[in-house]
């Protein structure tokens, strides 16, 4: 060889710049597989930020209890659904391994305030709730044991409660109506978003006595409380515990099958994040490969009939003393460096269109920011160059193969 | 003391193509010898062999059997890579259709040679090329693009891109076919000065008016050598404008 290698970039360079067109033509797959890849897992990483972000408001030792069956089996939810009831709050309160048992019971009334409605979900639930999944009030307070021992029709209402009633007044103060009651408004909840796809910012919160009066029942409709120390041992005794209450046996191998009723962790939804994060992202790296490998074609079919465009000119070069490694080196190094280039013009789409998004996203969910997966740019970035190399091997050989005296008679 | 070899030698070199097992010949036993400095054109009519005998004379092909004798050195035995490095060093050459990069400036065109040869530093090719522009009269074009050149001047820089490596030999390939006669007149004159200095020149060409430009004149009819002259009256293109 005795081309240098700056003279093969230069060479390269001059080649794209006066193709500019079916340059970009050329780069077209590899632009959009890579731009796909790196907005696709920054949304990807944005959206698990504020799923994660929600989850740890539950705070890391809450633990969740529903009536009804798991996933693991057991009894249906239809059936099971007054599985757990207020002697069961009280067994669960006398246990040591957990604290601020807090039973709820939801109600399905809009409120209204004047001629507005909301829809909101009306949760019955003692203070020591606030404690369980970490709530904070941007106005007013939180109600308390006076309220509750009151039986006072008082509530805490959700941001978007107070947006839709109030339209930025100060709702502290105000008396809303719930079902045939009326509330005084104690205090205004700050904005969580969503958790799970459920709006947290349409609640309103009532003492647990008065929900208990509307509906005149003895079973709840769910139970937080937090861990006092470990938090696998706080589970294991709820279980024990509602297990043994409820006489409930299982097969050893499935512990859980004849459960009516679901314990739950911030800890274990995280791991369910985990797995659905884990498999988004090998169908992500899975669509990117593919497309990846069409963008390759793309790069192959366009260089091949640029071979064949410029045989005179590979005839012309043979003629001046290049060797057959000098025209294999000079399409191989286009076909990376073109590859390279749209690589990166994917790189800043994807960054761009991410931003957009972002842009956009955060006007309705104020926990989304802006992420990017450094390892999935890395990898796309990596794998255009490998396409470029492999798929750019083909025409190169072909065009170091001509014949110079063939090539410089092609008209 | 021994007189230098010759820049060329050929012995009873035979060319033949084989397509599906059919030989066809194209060349027969051509004996030929050419010294340094010589301006040789090579005449006949088209299918006479003329062409195939440049290109195994300028490396792009080679003889079935014979041989070739390059400076002394025998080239049967070459391989294709040191064959290539003959080509980016010892010869050079103009073609019919002029052959320049599309879309690429003069300087560029005339520096590619540069680009393959083993020995000529990256540093010294600007100055190499811009010598070699100014040497056929190109200096104030040499930004300009290929395609913005007319026909004479296209081919004044491929003549351009011949020199540049100093070759030992030009072959030239019906160079003034696609010129008008005056372009054709300034392209023979700008030949013609190159050999004056002292630049061994191999022109094939089927017109005899363009081949009385040489100092000999080698006519080949149906791959057989049929005529060999040298005591004629040369022709000289004089256009004036072609060189300063």
């Amino acid at each position: 060889m005795t081309m240098r290698t700056n003279d093969l970039f230069r060479m390269a360079l001059h080649d794209i710049r006066i193709n500019g067109s079916r340059s970009v033509l050329t780069t077209l797959g590899i632009i959009i597989g890579v731009g796909a890849v790196v907005l696709m897992t920054g949304v990807g990483r944005s959206m698990e930020g504020v799923i994660l972000g929600q989850i740890n408001t539950l705070g890391p030792r809450t633990i969740a209890l529903w009536p009804g069956k798991g996933p693991e089996g057991g009894a249906s939810i239809g059936s099971d659904y007054q599985a757990v009831t207020m002697r069961d709050v009280e067994a669960l309160r006398q246990l040591r391994s957990v604290t601020d048992v807090a039973p709820m019971i939801l109600l399905n009334d809009p409120a209204t305030y004047g001629r507005e409605e909301s829809e909101a979900s009306v949760v019955g639930s003692p203070p020591a709730y606030y404690e369980g999944v970490s709530l904070e009030v941007t106005a007013g307070r939180f109600h308390d044991e006076s309220d509750e021992q009151g039986v006072r029709t008082v509530a805490v209402i959700g941001s978007d409660i107070a947006r839709d009633l109030f339209f930025g007044r100060d709702p502290v103060g105000e008396r809303i109506g719930i079902g045939d009651r009326k509330y005084t408004v104690i205090g205004v909840l700050k904005s969580v978003g969503s958790q799970f796809f459920q709006n947290q910012d349409t609640r309103i919160i009532i003492p647990f006595s008065v929900a208990r009066t509307i509906e005149q029942r003895d079973y709840v409709d769910m139970v937080t409380m937090r861990a006092t120390g470990d938090i696998d041992a706080g589970v294991a005794d709820v279980e024990y515990l509602l297990r043994k209450r409820h006489s409930i046996v299982s097969p050893s191998d499935e512990p859980a099958k004849n459960d009516d009723f679901l314990v739950r962790t911030a800890q274990q939804a995280q791991d369910i994040l985990g797995t659905v994060s884990l498999a988004l992202t090998l169908f992500i790296t899975m669509v990117a490969s593919i497309s990846l490998m069409v963008g390759g074609i793309g790069i192959m079919n366009i260089m091949l009939v640029s071979v064949t465009e410029r045989t005179r000119e590979i005839g012309l070069r043979k003629a001046l003393g290049a060797t057959g490694r000098d025209i294999l080196l000079q399409f191989l190094v286009e076909a990376v460096v073109v590859t390279v280039f749209g690589a990166f013009i994917g790189l800043l789409l994807g960054v761009l269109l991410d931003v957009l998004i972002v842009l956009i996203a955060r006007s309705f969910l104020a926990a989304y920011i802006f992420a990017l997966n450094p390892y999935a740019i890395v990898a796309a970035l990596a794998t255009a160059i490998g396409v470029g190399l492999v798929f750019g091997i083909y025409p190169a050989r072909k065009a170091s193969r001509l014949d110079p005296i063939e090539a410089l008679r092609y008209e | 003391m021994t007189a230098p070899a010759p820049l060329i030698q050929l012995q009873d070199l035979q060319k033949s193509y084989f397509n599906d097992g059919m030989e066809t010949p194209v060349l027969h036993d051509v004996n030929l010898t050419i010294d340094k400095g010589e301006f040789v054109a090579i005449m006949g009519p088209s299918g006479s062999g003329k062409s195939t005998l440049m290109h195994i004379l300028g490396f792009l092909d080679r003889p079935t059997e014979g041989k070739y004798v390059f400076r002394g050195r025998p080239t049967e035995k070459m391989d294709q890579d040191t064959l290539a490095r003959i080509r980016a060093t010892s010869v050079s050459f103009v073609f019919q259709a002029f052959n320049l990069l599309p879309r690429t400036s003069v300087l560029e065109n005339v520096t590619l040679p540069l680009l393959y040869h083993p020995s000529i530093p990256a540093s010294e090719r600007k100055k190499r090329a811009l010598r070699a522009i100014e040497t056929v009269g190109l200096t104030d074009r040499a930004t300009y693009l290929s395609h913005q050149l007319s026909g004479g001047q296209k081919q004044r820089v491929a003549i351009a891109r011949s020199l540049v490596t100093e070759p030992d030999v030009i072959f030239a390939d019906e160079p003034t076919g696609n010129l008008d006669s005056r372009s054709g007149m300034q392209v023979m004159e700008a030949l013609q000065a190159l050999n004056d200095d002292g630049r061994t020149i191999i022109l094939v060409t089927h017109e005899a008016t363009t081949a009385e430009h040489a100092s000999r004149i080698i006519t080949i009819h149906d791959g057989r050598i049929t005529g060999d002259k040298r005591d004629f009256r040369r022709r000289v293109a004089k256009d004036g404008a072609a060189l300063k």
